[in-house]
Order: structure tokens, then sequence, then C-alpha cells
């Protein structure tokens, strides 16, 4: 079975741990407890009749109090950028993130997800910057960790380009 | 007990790694897997449940764990020495409870060996602090972009404020609405450009300004619309008031309240300038000197006036009696050029030969019994002026003589002296008489009569313009409501109409009397019928009647007697009373052979 690393990038407190508690348990806590360090989840997936394990690296956010480990990213077959609708600022934070992993491990699958669309009034991120996003080649999602709006497709997506990505299996002799 | 302090060298590094809480792993290159070394700690064993010595099987370790080992290879391939930490990672134990470790790779010589220890208070502090500072950071983000949207919403506010006052002004400009607003200490603090240009000042120059340095009106108007200012009236409208002085122009005030402030007020100013010039033209017209009237008969007599006046000759004013004779002798001086000097007025019916000469000639001390001093007559207190002589054809022979002298010679001479005096006097005389008739009964010189009617003025009798009656009812009504204090507003349509019905044989005297009676009557705001004179109330307009007074039939005594009874002697009082003037009076008291007491 296949096995892919799948790292989630973002700023602080964009809903990284949210998302990928939602994606695994089904659950949301408005509680918010920074992550500091590394926590792996893995979750199984099936994609085109094959199973895929998704090993899900939820990476503490970035910041200047804690800045992403490149020996983090190695090994990842993909990745997620998770920014905060309500906050301009983590659209830069996921623009430097994203040029990281490309310098460090190149150009891998990856989708974008705006998060917090349950509070899509205080947005700051507005359309014609998604529209921008998109053009750029940026796969954005709208989506509520808190209201599971978005999720699964996010998921469901990323390991649809991991499968297109990955090499086609050996076939024995 | 054991003796602890000579323990062997494995079982030492056993117990300081046992006190260190770590865990030890090592590479086994020839089986090639990870060697636990010495006995784990506890949480491993909850972990991993590995125990001393044991090989590690890859295959159950935390994807983290394996992601790190299999990569560590590349470290010790490289120079030896450094430690490669792996960064804090959670692990979950077998009962399902988290905790975060952290690894550490180092060579020691041909060694190659993997530390990890668990991550105890000093990580859970610092994991503390950055959440700490986190949440911060967000409630900081949260409030300045509270603080952005407000200013945001503020700044809109402003330019929806600032777009309304844009619009507000360009209206108010384009309507020409002449306002200014004044702050609670009177200062202005908007005036509108229509308001700047009427004043003649410029913006920089008002505002701040108070605003009576700004309008600039006499004190009693100041101290009026100070008050109005100072009061808590939502609206007054005041004036109109006189701007400058001298006076250049007339304005009439509104003075709001401004509903948003206040202690703020909103002058409204009106320009009355043409207005005042009109109504004041108009006035003119319908009224000249202290005379009244607008019809096209008075407006004749007040021409002739304004043009007997730029001459200095002398006037015969003819009309009945009643209709104002004095008053245009009046206005005859106050229009000429002598104006500044003295008007005298005699009436000369009713008086003897030698009273009439020395009230007008003057006389020396003992020119007759009882001359105990010196006297000036009228001609010589009237130096420079205008002596106007009532009754002119009531003069006796004598002083008619002495008239003529006067006006051929310009001298008199008193009573007892025989020295004349120069005078120079404007004579205006004033009579009801038809003096050519009089002429012609030998009654009055010739002379005299061409000397003195080189100017004429002919004034009307009221019933030849009735439509001055309402305008002299009202404009007498205001004066005797002024005089007695009462309050009536008007005169009643049918009362009107009564009047104008009238053929008003006393003249303009005669309608005072009425309006006075009326007065006296009236218990409301509005005089009625019933208030007028009985002989008003019963009268219609009938045929002109002559223009003497009809006092001829046998009750006419008794109604004289009965005036100066009434007037308890006054026989000023007795002839008003009769609606006829002084001179008729005292003519009428010699003709019925009334002694007077």
């Amino acid at each position: 079975m296949m096995q892919k690393k799948v790292c989630l990038l973002g700023g602080f407190a964009v809903g990284k741990t949210s998302l990928v508690r939602r994606y695994v348990t089904n659950v949301f806590s408005e509680h918010y407890q920074t992550t500091i360090g590394v926590t792996v989840e893995k979750k199984m997936v099936t994609v085109d009749r094959q199973d895929m394990m998704l090993m899900l690296w939820d990476l503490y956010g970035e910041d200047e109090f804690q800045h992403v480990r490149e020996s983090y990213l190695r090994g990842s077959s993909g990745y997620i950028l998770v920014l905060d609708g309500t906050r301009k600022a983590t659209l830069d934070t996921a623009r430097l993130l994203q040029q990281t992993v490309v310098r460090t491990v190149g150009p891998l699958p990856f989708v974008a997800i705006i998060n917090k669309s349950d509070l899509r009034s205080e947005w700051e991120i507005d359309q014609s910057v998604i529209d921008q996003l998109r053009e750029q080649g940026w796969p954005v999602f709208l989506g509520s960790a808190k209201l599971g709006q978005g999720v699964d497709e996010l998921f469901a997506r990323l390991a649809e380009m991991l499968l297109s990505a990955a090499p086609p299996p050996r076939v024995s002799r | 007990m054991t003796d602890q302090s000579h323990l062997p060298d494995r079982s030492l590094s056993d117990h300081i790694l046992a006190a260190l809480d770590i865990t030890v792993l090592e590479w086994n290159e020839e089986s090639g897997t990870f060697q636990l070394q010495g006995v784990p700690p506890e949480w491993w064993s909850r972990c991993f449940g590995l125990t001393s010595r044991s090989s590690l099987d890859l295959s159950r370790c935390s994807p983290f764990l394996q992601d790190y080992l299999t990569g560590i290879h590349s470290v010790w391939q490289g120079a030896p020495g450094p430690i490669e930490k792996s960064g804090p990672w959670t692990e979950s134990d077998q009962q399902g409870d988290t905790m975060t470790l952290e690894a550490r790779a180092l060579s020691l010589g041909p060694r190659m060996l993997v530390l990890i220890e668990r991550l105890g208070s000093d990580f859970e502090n610092m994991r503390s602090i950055v959440q700490r500072a986190r949440e911060r950071m967000l409630v900081e983000g949260i409030t300045a972009k509270s603080h952005r949207n407000t200013e945001i919403r503020l700044i809109g506010r402003l330019e929806a404020s600032e777009r309304t006052k844009d619009d507000a002004l360009a209206l108010l400009q384009q309507l020409g609405l002449t306002a200014m607003v004044l702050d609670e200490r009177g200062r202005i603090t908007f005036a509108t450009d229509r308001t700047l240009e009427m004043l003649g000042i410029a913006d920089e120059g008002a505002i701040g300004q108070s605003w009576d340095q700004i309008l600039s009106l006499r004190k009693e108007d100041h101290l009026l619309v100070q008050h109005l200012l100072e009061g808590s009236s939502q609206t007054r409208s005041v004036g109109p008031f006189c701007l400058g002085r001298p006076c250049s122009k007339w304005i009439e005030l509104e003075i709001h309240r401004d509903l948003g402030h206040s202690a703020r007020r909103i002058l409204v100013l009106h320009d009355r300038t043409e207005v005042h010039a009109l109504r004041q033209a108009l006035n003119e017209q319908a009224s000249f000197h202290d005379l009244v009237g607008k019809s096209s008969a008075m407006l004749r007599v007040y021409q002739l006036v304004r043009d007997v006046a730029q001459v200095d000759t002398t006037v015969l004013i003819e009309g009945e009696t009643g209709t104002g004779k004095e008053l245009i002798a009046r206005a005859i001086h106050s229009s000429s050029g002598r104006k500044n000097k003295p008007f005298l007025a005699a009436n000369c019916a009713g008086l003897t030969d030698s009273i009439l000469t020395s009230q007008l000639f003057g006389h020396r001390r003992g020119a007759f019994t009882g001359a105990i001093q010196d006297q000036q007559g009228l001609f010589e207190a009237a130096e420079g002026g205008t002596l106007f002589l009532d009754e002119i054809g009531d003069i006796p022979p004598n002083v008619q003589t002495a008239l003529l002298r006067v006006l051929q010679e310009k001298e008199i001479t008193r009573l007892g002296e025989a020295k004349p005096r120069t005078v120079n006097v404007r004579v205006v005389a004033a009579t009801h008489h038809n003096l050519s008739e009089d002429v012609l009964r030998g009654s009055f010189r010739a002379d005299l009569l061409y000397r003195i009617r080189i100017a004429r003025v002919q004034l009307p009798p009221l019933r030849d313009r009735r439509e001055d009656i309402p305008l002299l009812a009202q404009s007498m009504l205001g004066q005797i409501c002024a005089a007695t204090g009462k309050t009536i507003e008007r005169l009643h349509p049918d009362t009107l109409r009564l009047l104008m019905s009238h053929t008003w044989p006393g003249n303009v005297r005669e309608l005072k009397s009425a309006v006075e009676f009326a007065v006296i009557s009236c218990k409301g705001t509005e005089i009625h019928p019933a208030d007028l004179p009985p002989e008003i109330t019963g009268t219609t307009v009938g045929p002109s009647p002559s223009v003497f007074i009809p006092l001829s039939n046998p009750d006419e005594k008794t109604r004289f007697l009965t005036a100066l009874s009434e007037a308890k002697g006054n026989r000023t009082e007795a002839a008003k009373r009769l609606g006829i003037s002084r001179a008729t009076f005292y003519r009428r008291l010699v003709e019925l052979d009334i002694q007077p007491h």
C-alpha cells in the first residue's frame, strides 16, 4: 500500500491541527492549542480504487518564534498550504513556505485552503486575491475546519494529485 | 544493602541513563538494527514495549521516529561530531496518552548513537510562553483589525459627512440664502457667500468674529437682537434693522436655535433695503409730512406744495374747514429753505383790530392800556421763517392795510412806534372764504388779495377724496390707540362702508373726531358700526354741502353752548367736540353772538 507523507504548512493559528483532526477524527475544538514540533496522523484513502495511506505531518505554525525545520519536509510527497481568510498576512506566510518547500524538496503537488469560511464577513482575503492565486496555479479551496466544509474535498484532491504524480507500480514478471 | 559506589561500568552507565530519563539506541552495522542500550525509561516501554538490550523494530515505531532514524544515516556519513536534533514530536503510548519526545543523533568514534528524551517541564513552559505570545498576537490582530475597521468606518462617515456638507453648502449657495451660524459665544462659525457678499466682507474677516462686529446695528436694535440670541425661543423674526452708519442696508433677521446644538444660533438675514425704499416711496405717496392720503387730488396737492416750497412767494391756501390748511402751511415751511427758522401760526378770526395788530406787529410800552412793556409781534418773532395767517378773510380793514405794507415793503412798525423795522418773513395765508367775492363785496382789499394770492393751494374736501378715508381712518386709529393705550387693530368692513358713505362736512377733523368717539366706545379689537357717533351711522351719501358748516339751524347756538358747557369753557375743547377748527369756532361764536365766560 502506498504511503504518502503530506505536510501541513501555514502561519500560526490558521487551523492546520483543526483541519487534520476534522479530517481524521471528525472532531473540532474551539480551544486554540498551539502546536510545538510535529504531530503525525495517518488516514487511509482510496483513490481510483487504490488504497493510499496519508501520513499527515501537522507541523507547528510558522512565525517569529518558530521556523519550519527543513528536515521535516524531507521525504514529503505533497503538502497543504493553510491560510486564515480573516488574516491577510497568512497569505504572505504561505507564499514564503511554498518557496521553502520548492527550495528544499523541489516542486511537489500541493493544495491550498483558505480556512475559516465560517467567518466570511471578516475575511481580509477577497475574491480578487483568490482569483490571482488560482491564475498562478494554486489549487485553492475555501473551507472551514469548524463546519467541516471543504475538508474532505481538499485531502481527496491532494490524494488524486499524489496518485497522478506517483510512478506507476512495478509489474512483477 | 547494595554498595552503589562500586558498581561495574555497564551498570553505572545504565544507572546514569535511567537517572537522566533518556533512551539510548546504538546502530548495529552488522545486524542493520538499532540496539537499545541500558535500561530504557518507563515511558519508552509504554510506547514501544522494548526492554533492555533488544533490537528496535522500526516498523513498530511511529512514522516520525521511523523517518528520523531512516534519515539519520546521512548525518553519520558526514563529518564526525555534530549532533543532529530531530525537533520535538508527539508520540502516543499504548494507552493513548501523548508525550513529546526529541531525539539527537551523534557519533562517538565508530559508535553511532541516538539519544531520545521525553521533553518535560521546561518544554511545557516554553510551549506555554509561545501559546500566550500567539494568543496575544491574535488578540492584538483582532484589536488592530477592529481599529482599522472603525477607522475605515469613521473615514467613510467623515467622507459622507463632508459630501453632505458640500452638497448642503452648494445648495445653500445656489439658493442664495444669506445665513450665518453663531457658536455659544456669539462668534460666527459659518457664513454663506451670499452673506459675505451682502455685508461686503471677506470670508476670513467674518469667521471667528462676534456677530455684532459684523452686523453694525443701532444700540437699541443691538440690545434687542442680543436679547433674542440669549433667549430660548426656537425661532424669532425681527427687524427691519438699519445696517451701517450711515444706514446703507435694511435687514430683517430670523433667529433660529440650532436643533443639533441648542447653544448655537442660526441667523438668516433678509435684505429689505429695496422693500424699505419702495415702502418709503409708497409712504411718501400715501402721506406728505403730516398729511395722509394718496388720492389723485392729494397727490396733486403734494406736488403743488413741493413746487411752492421752492419759491419764496406768499401763498394762499383755500379749503373748507377741517381740510388741514395749517398742515399744508407747515408742509410748505418744512419743505422750503426756511425750514430751520421759526414757523408761527396766527388765527386772525375773532380778534379785534388792536389786538390783532399788536399780535402781528408788536407794540411799544404804553402804546395802549395794559401795554406794560415792549413786545415784539409775530412778524418779528418769525424772522427768517414762515408766518401762517389763518382765516385771513376775517382780518379787519386796518390790519389789511398794515399787512399789505409788510408784504410790499418787508417792514413792520410796532404799535406806538414811528420807526419801521425790516422783517424777512414768508407769509402763508389761509381762508375758507371766497376772497374774490369778499373783494367784490368790499370786505377785502383787492391789492392785498393779489399780493397774497401769488401762489395758491386748494385743498379738496374729504367727500371729494373718499378713497383716502380707509387710509386716514387707519392712521388715526393707530395714533389714537397709541395715545389712549387701547389695542384696537382694525375697522370692521361695515364701519368702513359707513365712513366712506358719510359726507363729512367737517372734513378730516370730523373724521378724526368720529374715530376718537369710536375708540372710546369700542370694547373689542375691531371697531363696529355701533361704535360710531349716531350722526355717522344715520348718514348716507347726500348732496354736497356748501363750503360752510351748516350751523345755521336754530339748534346751532344750543349745540355751541352745550359744547362750551361740557368743555367747561375751554374753547379749544369745545371746538374739538363740535368737530370744527378753533378758527371756525371763534368765527361762529361772533356770528351767533355768544359771549363765552
